[in-house]
This record gives C-alpha cells, structure tokens and sequence, in this order.
C-alpha cells in the first residue's frame, strides 16, 4: 500500500514535471529593484552632520554573523541609536550561528516582521552580497557593517568596516617596534577560509617585508578563534614548541589574543604580545606591561553611524551619492601610554565618519 | 564449518547496528513488512501522516501567532528553498542508511564535489549545469572511493566516513587558498543569480504561471526523490541494496554482490550530497570552503524523523521530505516569535522530543490494535 501509493504520488509529480517542461516558457526579467535614485532627493549637497528629520518609520535591524564578544556593543548603542533618533523600533539579532544561509533566514524573518534598515556583518564575505541584492530589490536600506563584501563589489548602500589589513598592519608594526626592530614574531588569527583572514594575513605580510629581512615570520597559526581553549592550546603548544625562538606574537582575532597574553604571562618569556580590541583583560595586561599593545577597532561607531545613515536612507531624507562606498570606520593602537585616553580617539574618529558620510549624501 | 565461515564475513562487512539485528534476523524484516504491509498499520498509525499532520498543525500555529509567517516572499519561499536543500541531504544519508551505513563526510563531500565544480566555472569556464554536472561526478567518485574503501578493508562506515571527513578538511583549504584570493569561487556562470531568486511564478505554460512562493531551485529537490525513489521501489539495484541492508548474510546467500551494493550506495551519497552542495551555493551566492559544514545533523535528521531505519533495509523518500520539513517550519518559527540564540536549539530539540513522543505513542497503540485483529 506504501509503496504503490508512493507510486502514484511520483508518477503524478513526474507527470507535473513534464508537462512543466512542455511549453514552459520564463517570463523576461524585470527590474530587480525600482529605481529610486533621485526621486525623492533634491540635489542640495550637505557639508556638515546631517539631523534627521522622521524616523519614525524607520524599524532598525543589527546583525552579526553569531554570538561574539566583538558585536555586545551593538547591542546597547542600538537602544542609543533608537532614544536619539527616535527611531520606531530598533533589534539585536545574533541567532544566525555563523551560517551564512541561517542569517539570510534571519534577515528574511525580521523583515517579514516590519523591520526596514539593516545593518549586517555578513557571515560570508563572499556571499553576502547576494543577500544585501536581494534585500535593495526589496526596497530595504542595507549597510554592510564591521565587514565588507570581499572583491570589487558592494551591493549594499554603503560599508562601514574596521580595514582589516590596515588594522593588521597596525598591529604587526606594533610588534615589530615592541621588539626592537629585529627577531622573529609569530601571527595567530582566525577561519583560514575567510577573506578577511586572508587580508589580515597579507597586512602582517607587508608590515614584515617593510623590514627588509630584520625580521622574520613564522608560518601564520590559524583557524583558533572558534573558542578560548582551542586559542589556549595553541598557544600553550606554540610556546612549549617555539617559545625561546619567538619575539613577538601579534593577534588578530579576539580567542587568541586572550590566550596569548594569558600564555605568555603565565610562561614568564619575554615575548612581546600584540592583542587586538579591548576586552577588559587586554587593558589589564597592557597596564601591567604584560601585552605590549592592542590595536581596538570601532564596533560603536560603527553601530552608532550606521543606524544613523540607515534611517536617514530610509526614511528617504537622503540618498547615496555613491552607492556601495567603502568607509573605513578606524583602528587605534592602544599602548602604555595612551590606554586611558584611547578611547577619546575613537569617538572623536566617530564624530569625523558623520561628517565623511554627510559629503555622500544628497539630502532633501 | 561454512556457517561460520559466512557469520565471519558478515561480521567483517556490516555495521554493528545491522551486526546486532543478525542476531535476530527476522526482526528488521519484519519491520520492512508491517511498513510495507499497509493494512496491519492503521492509517493514522502511518508515521509520515502522522508528521505530516504535525508539520501543518505547526505551520498553522505559528502562522496564528505571527501573521508573517505566511509572507510568500520573505518567509515561504526561502523555506521552501531550505526544506529542498535539506530534504537532499537527507536523501544522501538515506543511501547509505539502507545498507545500514552511515556516510558522516555528507558535508565534506559536498565541499569537496563544489571545489571542483567551482574550478569548473573559474578556471574552465564552464557553464551552470556543465559545471553541476562535473560535480555530480565528483561526488559520486569520492562516494565510490569510501564505499570501495569499506568494501575492501570491511572497517566501519563510520570509521571510514570519519576519516574521510578529516582528510578532505585538511585538503580542501589547501586547495582553496592555492587556488583563491577569498577562500572562495565568486565566479558566477549565467543563470546562477536566477536560479536563485526565481520562483515558479517565472515559469509558465501558455497563459497559466506558478507561485511565486515555490523557488525553481526546488525541482532539483523534486528530481532528486524521483529518481531516489523510482531506484528504491522499481529496481532491482534497489531491491538489491534493501535486502543488503536487510541481511547481508542472506543477502550473499541469494546472490547479491553485497560489496558492489556498498560502493553504490556510497556513491549515491556523495552525488546527492554534491547537489545539495549546489543547492546550496546558489542559494548563498558563492562556491566556498565552509560548503557543507552544517550539512550532518540534518543529514540524519530527515530521514530518521521519517522512518528510515538505522538498521538498514527500508527508507522513506516522503518521511525524508516530511521530517526534514518539520525541522525547518519549526526553526522559522522560532525565529519569528523572536526567540534568542539561548533558547532557540532548546525549543527546537524539546519539541522535537515531544514529535518523536507522540509518534511512539501511535506506534504502540497500532501494536495493540493489531494484536486485537490478530
């Protein structure tokens, strides 16, 4: 009964497939998305930061890849962005477990909810532009925040992102000047697969090469920032193998730079550790002198500025002069010396993108 | 003498869940037959039914709560596009699980097969469905090459699956990175932006169009069970591999070249986790590395949900669609009600639970029943 009843249920779908394929014809293409340059922006130009008018309409979506240390500020410059703008709603949503197919999921769920600006930190930065197409053809405003698109191509209204090769340049530059000038250092990072490791890796790259030979690079670590005692194993390895030949280990990615600075610290070698962002041992360590330095980036700028352009494109007070611009939303080196006023820099940087923004914009 | 030369082989060829059932071999035949048997199941004792009525009852629910839920573009239709990746994942591991096999490199199979499709398009120029087809290919091979491997050594599926898994973890990033500046193919052959977003509403006959909330991409899944399932009910090679998992013993006994049937069954695996891989590039825009990665869980999850035996020896193509649905609508859902990372996998695995419950409490009341008739 099963079975022949399971016949029939193929049979009848294979007869559906085939008379799909008789005469099936595909309807011509039509626009993706509505043309909406323009139409409802005069061409006045904005030096200066922009007010925005209404923003009432406009229901703000923050979201990260997953659950991660980097992007808890969003969350909390999300409300700020909603009290100061008075915006209609504003969410935080980390459910999309580093799956590039669940965020998309995500996405489409809280725009099925009412949800009209988002800002993104794509998972996939090689895929990520065929989500921001589909949500512009939707007549959505999209930022891609804290990452963006890898190649030539930004499909989102713009890209507010921490440099991460100018970042990881920053940082090995750090070591290098911690170091002397000279040794060996060694670069632990992230998802060997991702495009922005990719970058990082080539930011280091340069930074050793500018030493024409004084210092070297051990082959990069990857693939420890899936949680701290992965990075914690690695870096007890590295240390147990290679420890008296290192004089530096520079850190771009946040599991390992924990780790590092832990390591280091508890083996008593004198090992040079640049970390990466500000978690709260980071700063410790760099007061203490155990970490040399850290280069921080700019997750609240990035909330902050983004939910702001987010609402003035969708609320249709403004339009992007040049869709898909690249912004680069800062890194800080944070040493001895500065890390009670380094974050004075970051703000004042924050001030400085509404401003860069603002000569983007045409606004009515 | 030749008896235990034969228990001997068996032993060396099967897994340890079918090695068990040797132990009492009427049992998973007669599972098979009262499955296949309709009228000593009730109707409502069916277990596809009785998860089909779940899944709707669900979908109702939830659309109840959240109106969105029914929003044709945001909601239905990439739901239908996950429901039809996943329900080939399913039917990958649903191959191998009817000779009593389990294949745990369904996702590193499906990285692997998209890494060479994706050098297909990027170094080859080949076109969409040349490129699909070269993947195909290529997990059937890599399929073959762990059933031969099995079939050969006569280690454990898992073992060897596992093992799989590793190397091709190990050497796909190498390939990646030798080969990409973004760990990634971005090439895009024509037709694979719209395959993406294109719905039956962009397909017509005459006047007459589709819905726009059903994607074209989920034909490949419509194809994939046909075929599974024309193979499983109306093939000998079918019959053959049922009865493989059924019995290896009793299989050899009639003739069967039980080691063949394995390397089959694998390569089935590997091509359907290759188009499921497909699926799922065009689905998310790029060939990557990471492809597959969250390919296992639910590789199982369709399929068992469904009825597919563990044991070996009777599948459910229509169990594979319906269990793969119920996971999918009940996620959705979730993520409309706006419930947090923290609860998410909870809920999700509770009410699972409490589907799995109700569907044994089914079981044992058609026991009694059928007691009663007997």
């Amino acid at each position: 009964m099963i079975v022949s009843s399971f016949c029939r249920k193929a049979a009848a779908g294979l007869a559906l497939v085939a008379l799909a394929a008789t005469g099936c014809t595909t309807k011509n293409p039509s626009a993706t998305g509505s043309a909406t340059t323009g139409d409802d922006a005069s061409t006045k130009s904005s030096s200066g930061p922009v007010t925005l008018k209404d923003g009432s309409q406009v229901k703000l979506a923050l979201i990260p890849g997953g659950a991660h240390p980097y992007f808890q500020p969003w969350k909390t410059t999300a409300d700020q962005d909603k009290t100061e703008f008075k915006l209609g709603a504003v969410t935080f949503n980390e459910t999309g477990e580093w799956d590039q197919g669940k965020q998309n999921n995500v996405i489409n769920s809280l725009a099925a909810q009412g949800y009209n600006a988002f800002g993104i930190f794509g998972v996939s930065p090689t895929d990520i532009n065929s989500t921001f197409e589909d949500l512009k053809a939707k007549g959505f405003a999209v930022g891609s925040l804290a990452s963006c698109p890898a190649g030539d191509t930004n499909s989102a209204d713009f890209c507010l992102s921490t440099d991460v090769e100018t970042a990881a340049y920053k940082a090995a530059k750090a070591t290098i000047a911690a170091i002397g000038g000279h040794g060996t250092i060694v670069h632990l990072t992230g998802n060997n697969v991702d495009s922005n490791t990719q970058r990082r890796i080539a930011g280091v790259k340069k930074a050793v090469a500018e030493t024409n030979g004084k210092v070297t690079e051990l082959p990069v670590i990857t693939d420890i920032d899936k949680d701290l005692s992965t990075a914690q194993k690695a870096v007890a390895d590295l240390l147990a193998a290679q420890g008296t030949k290192i004089n530096g280990i520079v850190t771009t990615a946040y599991n390992p730079a924990v780790a590092a600075a832990d390591g280091v610290a508890s083996s008593k070698l004198p090992i040079k550790v640049v970390a990466i962002d500000d978690d709260a041992k980071i700063l410790a360590g760099i007061k203490s002198g155990g970490v040399a330095a850290t280069v921080t980036q700019n997750p609240v700028g990035q909330a902050y500025v983004g939910g702001w352009l987010l609402a003035l494109l969708q609320s249709k007070q403004c339009t992007m002069k040049d869709p898909g611009v690249i912004v680069d939303s800062g890194s800080f080196v944070v040493t001895k010396a500065n890390v009670d006023t380094y974050d004075q820099e970051r703000q004042a940087k924050t001030k400085e993108l509404q401003t860069e923004f603002a000569s983007h914009l045409t606004c009515s | 003498m030749s008896d235990r030369k034969g228990s001997e082989l068996a032993d060396g060829l099967v897994s340890p869940t079918a090695a068990a059932a040797l132990q009492e071999p009427d049992v998973p035949v007669g599972k098979a037959e009262s499955r296949r048997v309709g009228g000593l199941v009730p109707w409502w004792a069916n277990q596809r039914i009785g998860l089909l009525v779940l899944v709707v009852a669900l979908s109702a629910l939830f659309g109840v709560l959240r109106p969105a839920f029914f929003n044709q573009q945001l909601v239905i239709f990439p739901l239908l596009r996950d429901i039809a990746m996943f329900t080939v994942v399913g039917l990958a591991q649903l191959c191998v699980l009817s000779i009593g096999h389990m294949n745990l490199a369904v996702g590193r199979m499906a990285a692997f097969s998209m890494m060479i499709t994706g050098i297909s398009y990027d170094l080859w120029h080949f076109t969409l469905y040349a490129g699909l087809v070269i993947g195909l290919v290529a997990g059937a091979a890599i399929g073959a090459l762990a059933g031969w491997v099995i079939a050969r050594t006569r280690v454990n599926s898992f073992v060897v699956t596992l093992a799989l898994d590793f190397l091709l973890l190990g050497l796909i990033p190498l390939v990646y990175t030798a080969l990409t500046d973004n760990a990634a193919f971005v090439t895009r052959p024509p037709g694979m932006r719209e395959l993406r977003n294109y719905s039956l509403a962009d397909v017509c006959v005459g006047n007459v169009c589709g819905s726009p909330a059903v994607p074209q991409l989920a034909l490949f899944a419509v194809v994939a069970m046909a075929v599974v399932g024309w193979i499983y009910s109306r093939t000998k090679l079918g019959r053959e591999l049922l009865m493989t998992g059924a019995s290896v013993r009793a299989a050899e006994l009639s003739g069967i070249p039980t080691a063949r049937r394995v390397i089959v069954a694998h390569a089935m695996s590997g091509s359907l986790a290759a188009l499921a891989g497909f699926m799922l590039a065009v689905s998310t825009g790029s060939i990557k590395a990471t492809i597959g990665e969250e390919f296992m869980l639910p590789s199982f999850l369709g399929p068992i949900l469904g009825g597919t035996l563990l044991a070996g020896g009777f599948v459910s193509i229509w169990g594979t669609l319906i269990g793969t649905a119920l996971t999918t609508v009940i996620r959705k859902g979730l993520d409309l009600l706006g419930v947090g990372l923290e609860s998410l996998n909870i809920y999700l695995g509770l009410i699972l639970l409490v589907a799995l419950s109700t569907d044994r409490i089914r079981a044992k009341l058609s026991d009694r029943q059928g007691v009663r008739e007997r």
